[in-house]
This record gives C-alpha cells, sequence and structure tokens, in this order.
C-alpha cells in the first residue's frame, strides 16, 4: 500500500484523484505547471448535460483541497526527473518562481491595482481579455496568491511601460527595488511579499506513486479556417464559453470582438478542422455537447438569438446528452446535417457567410451569421512528450499517455506504479474524467 | 448555558483592502459596546501568522470564549480561523465569520461612512449570533470492512476484487448461476483493432474472484432485506433456496443492464432470420467455439455460415422521444460486422445507421471496417429502413442520406442494434436501498459530473451499466472508482460528518413524517415511532427544519434562535432602509464574493445573513424580517440546476411562492421579497440585484 502519492495535474481529475487519496490516508502531492489548481473546469462557464455552473460545483472541492491536512499543493510546478527504484519513485521538482513570498501574500490585489501595464490575457487574450504583468490566475485561485509574468522582470516589457523597464539591473541581482510599483503597493500594505529576485526552486521528494493527470487542451484552429484569425468574428469554442461566462472578460455579454455588439445570430462548425491534413484525424467526442450548451445558454442570454449548429455525425453519446439536444432544439436552436466548406466577410458589417452543403438535400445553400464559432476540439497537453519521457511511460500515435492493456488494466501505464486519468488519456468529459480520477486512487494506494 | 459569554471581536484591516475604506477603529470602538463583548482588536492582517499567534493568546488572556472575526469571507478564510480557535483551546463551533472585505469595503469604496456603517451592523449581527453558540462536534458513525457488491458482472467483479485485495471483506451476489453478467454472453471485445475472446476475460476474472480469501460469493441470489445505513447494514441474502444474515458496513450497486426486446419491430419475434445485437453475439460466439474444435482453422468455421446478405440496423430504440444514444451500439456494430467478415470473407455486410457515434479509438475499427469492404449507409432520423419480404427472401429498404436514394438490400439476416434498460431488478434494488433510477431503469447518480459513483446517502456506490450503457473499459474502471468511494469511510474506520446537523425535539415532535419524507440523504429514520436523526449522514442544509410545521428542529450553528438574533441585530436601527438578504453558503455567498473579488460597486442597504442552503430560509423568518420593519427581503440560492444539497433550491422556491402568499394575507406587500438564483461566477446578478431592489423598494 502507498503511503504518498504524486498527482502531477490540478485540474478536476487531478483534484479528485488528490481528494481520494489523501481520504484514504494518503500523503498527497498535488502538482500544477500554472499558478492555480483548476484547470480546464475552472474556466467554463457551465457543464452539459445540467447547465450546473462549473466554478460553482469546482471551487468547493478546490476549497477543500486547500485545507485538506494530507495534501500538499505545489503550483508552478514541474515535474525534472523521475528515479523508479524497489517500487518507489524519488522525484525532483522544479517550483517556477511566481516572484511572490506565497506564505505571505494574502491575494488582496493591492498590487496588482498598482501595476501600469496591461497585456492580453493568455487565454482570453483574442476576445479581449486584459490582465497586468502581475495578475491573480482568476479570481477563485487556490492558492489565492499574486504571480508576476516573467517578461516583466527582464525590461522586456519595457515598451508597454513597465514600471522596471527602466533599469539596467538584472532583477535576481537585487535584494530590494525601490522602483517596481508592485514592491511599493505590497509594502505599503505591511506585507512584502512581491519578491522580484525569487529564483526557481528544486525539490525533491520520495512518493510510492504517481498518477498522471495532465489534462487536454483545446485545439487552435489553423489561420485561415473558415477565416480564423483572418476575421474578427470567427471564434473558437472555448473563446465563446468565456464570452458566456459572467466570470470572463465580457462579464457574460455574447458580443462581436470587431465591435462589442451584441450577436444576434450565431452558428456553430463541428468538427472544425477534422480530417484535414494539419486538422484532428479523430473524435473529440465533447464539442457536439459542448456546442449543444453553449445554444441553450445564449439563447438564456437572448432567446431572440438565432442559433445554427453545422453538424455531421451528432454525439450524444452520455446520461442526459440525448434529452439536452431536444432541449435545445425545443428551445429553437437548428441543427443542420452539413459541410461548411467556405466562410467569407462582409468588409462592412462584419458578418460572415458560410457556405455549405446540405447533407439533408443535397444543395448547396449559405447563411449570414453575426458571429462563427469553431467547434475545435481537443488534442494532447503539450507538454506530455515532455512528462512521458521524465516519466519513462509511453504515449500512443496521437500523443496521448498510453495505458498498457486498455480493457484489461485501464490507467495503468507501462510502468508500475504510475497511473494515468482524465483528459491524459484522451478526449473525455468531466463525469468521466472523475470516475477515472478515483480509479486511478484506488490503483496508486493499492501500488 | 451556564459559562459567562465572554465574546472577543477581531477586526481585519487586510492591509488598507478593508481599512482604506472602513474606518477600522471605529468599528473596534464599537464592538466594544456591544453586549457580550469583553474584548475587540483590530489587526493589520489578521490571517498572519504573527497574528494568528497573537489571537490565540489573547483568547487565552482575555478568558474569550467566543470568537468573532470580521474580515474576507469564509468561503476562504473559515477552515483557518477555525483550526487557530481550537489550537487556542476553543471548540472551532464557537465562531462566527463576519465579511467587511467582500460585503462592505469592496462593493462600497465611494462611500467609506456607509462602508463603516454596514461593517458595524455586520460586527453587531455576528457578535448577536456569537452570544448564541454552541459547542459543535464532528460526529463520527463508526465503519466495518465488510462490503456488499450487488452485481456479478464485470464492473462489480473488479469492484470486488479491488475491495478484497486491501484486506477487506467484499460479498459479491449474483442472481444468476454464473459471473460475468453481459459480457458472458458476447463474443468478444475489440478495442484499437485487437480482438479479446469475452470468455477469456470473463474467466480469468472470475478465477481471481474464486481464489481470493477475502470475497465470499453467492450465486442464484437475490437480495431480499436491506435495513440500517452506512457501517451498519442489516442485509437478508437469499442464495439457492436458503437465506443468510449478512451485516455489512457499505454497498455497491453494479447491477448492469440489458438489451431490449424490439418485440414487433422488423418481424423480430416472428422471423427468426431478425435477430438482435446479443444473439448476434452469440452466433459469432458459436462459430468462433466451433472455430476452435476445427484446429483454429477458419475455413471449417466458414462452412456455418450461410449468411452471406447481413444488413445491420442501428439506432432501434434509440433516439427517439423516450430514449437517448445507446453510447454503445455503433462500435458494437462495426466490431461485429467485423467479426463476421473475418469468419467469412464473402459476405456483403451493410451498416445501416443515423449519426456515427465513434470516438477517438473506435475510430479506427471503422477504418479497418470500411476497408473490410462493409458497406455504411446513411438514413434520415425521421425515416427508418423498412423490411419487405418476397418469395421467402428478405429485403431491406433505405432511403440513402449522402445518395439522396432508395434502396433496396437483400438480407439474409437482418441484426438489430437496440437500446438498453436496466436490469430487472432495478425495481427491488431501488426500493430496498431508497435510491433512484430514471424510467429507463438507470440509477441516479449524487451529482452527474462530480458524483458519478455515489448516491446521495452515504455509504452506497454505484458502478458500470447499472448507471447507464458504457464500454467494458469504462465499466472496468467504475469498478475500480466505486471500489474507491466505498473504501474511504472504511479504511478510516468512520465517517465523519461536520457539526452542523439536525436535532429534533421530540416533545415538540407529532411524528408526522414530513423531515423523514423531505431529507434528501436519508439521514432521519424511524425509530419507536419517531424520527431519528443519523448525524453522521446528516448535511446541515437545514430544509427539515424550516418545513417542520412544530419547530421542532433545531440545525446546529444554524439555529431560528440565531438566525433571529442576527436579523434582529441588523434590522434595530434604521431598519425600513434595509435589505435582509439570506445567501447560501456555496453559490449565492460565491456571487457576493465575485461581486466583490471584481470590485462591483452597489448600494449599501443589504444586511446578508449566511445559511448554508436556502432550503433553510423558512416563512418564518422571512416574516419576521418584515415585521421587524426591514424594506424587503432577498433569498440567494444556487442557480438551477446547481445546488450543494441536491435539491434545496427547488424547495426554496416552492417556499418563497407560499411566503408570498403569506405575506400579502398579513398585509405585507409580496413584491418586497425578491429572490435570485446566483452562480458562483456571477457577480454581476448579484450587484445588479442589490441596484434593482434599492430602485424598486424607493431605497
Amino acid at each position: 500500500m502507498s503511503e504518498s502519492i504524486l498527482i502531477i495535474g490540478g485540474g478536476i481529475a487531478g483534484i479528485n484523484a488528490a481528494l481520494n487519496a489523501a481520504d484514504y490516508g494518503c500523503k498527497v502531492y498535488l502538482i500544477d505547471d500554472t499558478a492555480s489548481i483548476g484547470g480546464m473546469m475552472a474556466r467554463l462557464d457551465k457543464t452539459f448535460p445540467t447547465n450546473d455552473c462549473s466554478i460553482c460545483i469546482e471551487s468547493p472541492l478546490m476549497y477543500e483541497v486547500d485545507n485538506h491536512t494530507n495534501i500538499e499543493i505545489l503550483t508552478n510546478t514541474e515535474v525534472r526527473r523521475v528515479n523508479a527504484q524497489n517500487g518507489t519513485f524519488t522525484a525532483r521538482l522544479i517550483k517556477k518562481a511566481k516572484y511572490i513570498d506565497e506564505q505571505k501574500c494574502t491575494g488582496c490585489g493591492k498590487c496588482v491595482e498598482a501595476c501600469p501595464v496591461s497585456v492580453p490575457d493568455e487565454l482570453d487574450g483574442k476576445i479581449g481579455g486584459m490582465r497586468k504583468l502581475i495578475y491573480m490566475p482568476f479570481p477563485q485561485a487556490v492558492p489565492n496568491v499574486s504571480v508576476i509574468d516573467p517578461r516583466c522582470r527582464y525590461g522586456k516589457m519595457r515598451e508597454q511601460g513597465a514600471c522596471v523597464g527602466g533599469c539596467v539591473v538584472d532583477c535576481s541581482q537585487c535584494r530590494e527595488c525601490p522602483i517596481a510599483l508592485c514592491v511599493k503597493a505590497c509594502k505599503e500594505e505591511g506585507k512584502d511579499a512581491v519578491v522580484l529576485w525569487q529564483a526557481d526552486r528544486p525539490m525533491d521528494i520520495e512518493v510510492d506513486g504517481i498518477i498522471v493527470a495532465t489534462g487536454i487542451q483545446s485545439a487552435e484552429p489553423a489561420t485561415g479556417l473558415y477565416g480564423y484569425n483572418i476575421y474578427a468574428n470567427v471564434v473558437t469554442n472555448t473563446q465563446f464559453e468565456r464570452l458566456m461566462n459572467a466570470g470572463g472578460p465580457t462579464a457574460g455579454e455574447i458580443i462581436r470582438p470587431s465591435d462589442g455588439k451584441h450577436a444576434k445570430k450565431i452558428a456553430w462548425i463541428q468538427c472544425a478542422g477534422r480530417g484535414l491534413a494539419k486538422g484532428l484525424p479523430y473524435c473529440s467526442k465533447v464539442c457536439c455537447m459542448v456546442a449543444t450548451k453553449q445554444t441553450i445558454i445564449t439563447k438564456e442570454h437572448d432567446a431572440t438569438v438565432e442559433a445554427t449548429v453545422f453538424y455531421n455525425d451528432l454525439k450524444a453519446y452520455g446520461k442526459g446528452f440525448w434529452d439536452f439536444y431536444q432541449k435545445a432544439k425545443e428551445n429553437g436552436v437548428t441543427y443542420l446535417k452539413a459541410r461548411p466548406y467556405d466562410v467569407f466577410e462582409d468588409p462592412e458589417t462584419r458578418n460572415l457567410t458560410v457556405r455549405y452543403e446540405n447533407m439533408d438535400t443535397g444543395e448547396i445553400e449559405q447563411q449570414e451569421v453575426e458571429l462563427l464559432v469553431l467547434s475545435t476540439g481537443l488534442i494532447p497537453n503539450e507538454n506530455n512528450k515532455r512528462l512521458a519521457k521524465v516519466l519513462k511511460i509511453e504515449l500512443d500515435d496521437l500523443g496521448f499517455f498510453k495505458e498498457k492493456d486498455p480493457v484489461l488494466a485501464p490507467l495503468e501505464t507501462n510502468v508500475e506504479g504510475i497511473y494515468v486519468c482524465g483528459g491524459a488519456t484522451g478526449p473525455i468529459d468531466i463525469s468521466e474524467s472523475v470516475v477515472q480520477a478515483s480509479a486511478a486512487a484506488m490503483k496508486a494506494v493499492l501500488h | 448555558m451556564d459559562e459567562d459569554i465572554r465574546i472577543g471581536a477581531f477586526i481585519c484591516d487586510c492591509g488598507s483592502n478593508i481599512a482604506g475604506i472602513v474606518n477600522v477603529p471605529e468599528v473596534v470602538e464599537y464592538a466594544r459596546g456591544l453586549k457580550d463583548v469583553v474584548f475587540a482588536d483590530e489587526g493589520k492582517w489578521s490571517c498572519s501568522v504573527d497574528y494568528l499567534a497573537t489571537m490565540k493568546e489573547l483568547i487565552k488572556e482575555q478568558g474569550i470564549n467566543r470568537v468573532v472575526i470580521a474580515s474576507c469571507t469564509p468561503r476562504t478564510h473559515e477552515p483557518l480561523f477555525k483550526r487557530t480557535i481550537k489550537e487556542a483551546g476553543l471548540n472551532p463551533y464557537l465562531l462566527e465569520f463576519v465579511s467587511i472585505r467582500e460585503q462592505s469595503s469592496w462593493v462600497h469604496r465611494d462611500d467609506p461612512q456607509k462602508a463603516t456603517e454596514k461593517a458595524k451592523d455586520l460586527v453587531k449581527m455576528g457578535v448577536a449570533k456569537a452570544a448564541l453558540l454552541e459547542k459543535g462536534e464532528e460526529i463520527r458513525l463508526p465503519v466495518n470492512t465488510d462490503c456488499l457488491i450487488i452485481g456479478g458482472g464485470m464492473a462489480g467483479m473488479n469492484a470486488a476484487l479491488n475491495i478484497a485485495d486491501q484486506g477487506f471483506h467484499a460479498i459479491l451476489v449474483e442472481k444468476e448461476s454464473r459471473l460475468g453478467g453481459l459480457v458472458k454472453d458476447i463474443a468478444a471485445i475489440s478495442y484499437n483493432n485487437e480482438t479479446v475472446p469475452a470468455d477469456e476475460i470473463v474467466n480469468a476474472k472470475a478465477a481471481l474472484i474464486d481464489s481470493h480469501p477475502n470475497i465470499t460469493v453467492y450465486t442464484n441470489a437475490e437480495i431480499e432485506t436491506v435495513e440500517g445505513y452506512i457501517g451498519n447494514y442489516k442485509v437478508t441474502v437469499k442464495a439457492d433456496g436458503s437465506r443468510e444474515d449478512l451485516d455489512v458496513s457499505t454497498i455497491i450497486v453494479a447491477t448492469g443492464m440489458k438489451e431490449i426486446e424490439p418485440v414487433g419491430q422488423f418481424e423480430y419475434g416472428r422471423d427468426p432470420r431478425v435477430i438482435t445485437q446479443l444473439q448476434f453475439e452469440g452466433m459469432l460466439k458459436k462459430w468462433n467455439g466451433e472455430c476452435a474444435k476445427g484446429n483454429g482453422k477458419i475455413s471449417n468455421s466458414k462452412s456455418q455460415i450461410k449468411n452471406n446478405d447481413v444488413v445491420i440496423i442501428n439506432c432501434v430504440n434509440s433516439k427517439n422521444e423516450s430514449r437517448g444514444c445507446c453510447a454503445i451500439g455503433c462500435h458494437i456494430s462495426v466490431k461485429n460486422a467485423l467479426a463476421l467478415k473475418a469468419r467469412n470473407d464473402g459476405a456483403r455486410v451493410h451498416i445501416l445507421y443515423r449519426d456515427l457515434s465513434m470516438v477517438r479509438e473506435e475510430g479506427s475499427s471503422l477504418e479497418a471496417a470500411k476497408k473490410a469492404g462493409v458497406r455504411f449507409i446513411r438514413f434520415p432520423d425521421d425515416r427508418y429502413p423498412e423490411m419487405r419480404e418476397e418469395d421467402g427472401r428478405l429485403s431491406v429498404l433505405v432511403n440513402d442520406l449522402l445518395l439522396g436514394e432508395e434502396l433496396t438490400i437483400p438480407a439474409d439476416l437482418i441484426v438489430l442494434t437496440t437500446g438498453f434498460k436496466g436490469n430487472d431488478t432495478v425495481d427491488d434494488i431501488k426500493g430496498l436501498l431508497k435510491i433512484s433510477a430514471n424510467p429507463d431503469g438507470f440509477f441516479q447518480e449524487a451529482h452527474i459530473k462530480l458524483g458519478p459513483l455515489d448516491f446521495p446517502s452515504d455509504g452506497i456506490s454505484l458502478c458500470g451499466c447499472a448507471r447507464s450503457p458504457k464500454s467494458l473499459k469504462e465499466a472496468m474502471e467504475e469498478g475500480t472508482g466505486a471500489a474507491m468511494r466505498a473504501s474511504i469511510p472504511m479504511k478510516q474506520g468512520f465517517l465523519e460528518a461536520e457539526g452542523i446537523v439536525a436535532d429534533i425535539d421530540l416533545d415538540l415532535c407529532t411524528s408526522c413524517g414530513l423531515c423523514e419524507k423531505n431529507c434528501p440523504y436519508g439521514a432521519i429514520q424511524w425509530v419507536d415511532e419517531k424520527p431519528q436523526v443519523i448525524k453522521a449522514l446528516c448535511k446541515g442544509c437545514g430544509l427539515c427544519a424550516a418545513d417542520c410545521p412544530k419547530k421542532a428542529i433545531t440545525i446546529i450553528h444554524y439555529s431560528d434562535e440565531q438566525i433571529l438574533a442576527q436579523m434582529e441585530a441588523a434590522l434595530e436601527e434604521r431598519a425600513e432602509e434595509k435589505i435582509i438578504g439570506f445567501v447560501c453558503h456555496w453559490c449565492a455567498l460565491g456571487g457576493v464574493d465575485m461581486a466583490g473579488v471584481s470590485r462591483l460597486q452597489y448600494p449599501s442597504n443589504a444586511r446578508l445573513i449566511r445559511v448554508m442552503c436556502s432550503a433553510r430560509v423558512s416563512i418564518d423568518f422571512i416574516e419576521r424580517a418584515f415585521e421587524l420593519g426591514a424594506a424587503g427581503v432577498l433569498v440567494a440560492g444556487c442557480e438551477f440546476p446547481t445546488c450543494h444539497y441536491i435539491t434545496g433550491n427547488y424547495a426554496a422556491e416552492e417556499r418563497i411562492k407560499k411566503a408570498r402568499k403569506r405575506l400579502a394575507r398579513k398585509g405585507y406587500d409580496p413584491n418586497r421579497l425578491w429572490n435570485i438564483w446566483c452562480s458562483a461566477a456571477d457577480g454581476p446578478k448579484f450587484a445588479n440585484t442589490m441596484r434593482d431592489m434599492v430602485k424598486k423598494l424607493g431605497l
């Protein structure tokens, strides 16, 4: 039986694996390479097929993890090296500097207010989301502490007006900074938690088992695909999700990137990029329900919005999914079995015309919309390759972690004691991730 | 309570986050003047390690026995302060948390004076409640290590092995004579183009079960009675005609599913050439067997196959008004088409489908089937294929959606891919365990996203096809996952519940039974004709207390007395300007906090009272607020369908309707009672509601 386990990835799968193992009595190290746990689910607006508010149901678990005596959370942390010996593992972790003393920071946000430079947010940048150079990952972040964009420190943001831009000394050389406004604001609060000279910190731990829960990411469409990156009002389903979210960059207003006007005609193109040379060769299975959710919520925001989904094969495979699809249709959403092949923009209105083959009639038709959403599918986490090498476990031909025997020994890898769950295994929804997390935790504690 | 109440109030500056707007020294001074307050202090950063140490000393030094902390939000910081006062020797439930940052300084920045007034009121309300706080205790219910698994299919067997491998006792009850469930009746399992005979899989698992010293198996068995709750179930099993009583601590439901018989459809049942996928599996399995007898030479088995034209029709009894996608039919049809082609290369196989619901790994078998010459024809959702018979030969008439043509396909064999439903035992199990299932007989999990393997009642877990149709891989994962869920309390040796629980005063109780009926957790059980709260099962939502006609139920830490005291404190002065807001801890308070974090500015009229669930708010509370002169009342709960307590907000909604009627009867304007369902992400919604209320109420 394992006494301690390392869980790599703090999304909903990692969180659930951690809570299960920790409640069981195991010491758990839960690490994430971003500044907060929560993963993809923390950024979603709603979850299908019930339209539960995503952060409402996830944040209590995040706080539970935070307060669990058996769980140590390490954010901004990567695994560098792992050695297996007699069924136990020695892992070298690197805690990348947040340039913040996490013990002292209370997440009060005074530093954020003081920072003079706003830059496009990683997640929401394309739809107008901005953040400061010192920022909170998101409002419910755990741990609830600020983080500094490393670019700030080396004067790379000089032209954008960074307050330390004029300084010629490398921040790591100082132990005090008279220039940085965040440092000053924090000192005024009596905290002194901003540490611009902080260095990455190595850390060695010994564990009996490892669970890989590194999740999945949304595929970025190729520039030009249905006008993406060329026409302003073509967005991905992830970006649209953020537009719907009251906690997102538009406070939940579904507005067009081009002019900030509410979109009244919206279309979704399913399987965007699938089967193309650079597209995904597989079905990501959740996008049909994601689109269905997005149409329902859009109609809840404004019932007069016309919503059309261009789809190919409808995946309504899970419990309650079919009823959810029916609900969308009852609410007036149009589902068209169609193959869209071209999109062009009216330069004046910035509206988009979608040309498609209607598979029911065989006719070529077209439709003009004000906002176009590309359902782009899910791809392996970009760090999978590196991590697979570190852990000496295999990836499948698509880049997801390979299970030794998916049917007879699911979630087990080619290294005994290392297990995988959630999006790390492939496209998956939240409930399936939660199931796998419990199962992987069971296997890890039994190891 | 005999001891003197000695309240210590700790008001936090949060650097300048609070102190920059709220005049904290004034609030501290004000707190000192409140009844029962023996000590009040201002802390620059109350959550800092230094101040927490100071706080502990002060608690001891000043003989403080109740603590009010006025700072950020209980959603993030209550556990920290609970731990702190515990370390100072106090019971952790003797803490009242007041939120003056999210509810005042961050949201009333433009009016420091009003922000200060509101902070004082909030502290006063906290002090009023603190004076009535009672010690709480974490309640522990002992849990032993015997687990009953109902259903000996692949999920159930997997669960049993995982339970037993920990040294716990697994009791596996199977209604049939053999273990293996649905999988034992099928030919092969395929994954990523690899095919394994199903018998091999079943036999290997069953052998592990048979040889495991910690597993007891009952076959030909059924569960007759179940009584009790986690840690304490008494179960009667009838196996091979004899009865046995078992004491178990946890239960895993793994009762599986069955194929729906398409009686009357496509002449099924009348014409032997029309069969279901499961019957087709049986045929393939037989051929496999004969093939094995023929020294593994496929040529020997080929002679057995006379069916050269096979038509597979998908989505029979699926994706219609009453039932959704069967989840696995597409993959099964492709798998079996490939199996047939492997035996009889000359067979012409057509798969008629609506949508091909094949996911990542299944895509490769689709490619293989196309390569092997299996033909796929897509038919429209509203035009199912029709069967024809001419001169004793069957054919299928189908509208090919992609070609836009009607096709007639000859058929020696028609295979119907039909939907699934829960097993026949579902109704009995439902009644015995007091759990629910959907119309198709699939059990209802605690939460479709985050509690897929749990039931609302602690101690019972769910896995496999008893929850919904799924692949073998997923069923195996669920079996292991359910074993984990059941093992946690068995490993700990107890189930622990928070101290916020219901308590029934049996002197007042008239045994009407409403509380038992309403409790979503089965935490109220009937003992000697009286209700009894099984405290470890109670989640403290307060639904029972709010509806109890005799007011016989107290929710510890959220009692009527305490909530009324908060309300009275809030409305003591200038009630006519104030709004009493009841906010649930999980979502609505999250929305309030989000408004704070986002620095949304709104009027300062509301005085919020935290409850665990909106279902805790009784009509009496609402009426009392108006009696005390409140300008308005707001009840804020989770946005539907989310509720931390399953359906508390639905109950609250019903009650609010009744409350409006009662208010009208009593001469209050029912429009002064507002309610919102607010997600934890929706700061704007809460802020807008505040603005709207103030406007509509003319404040």
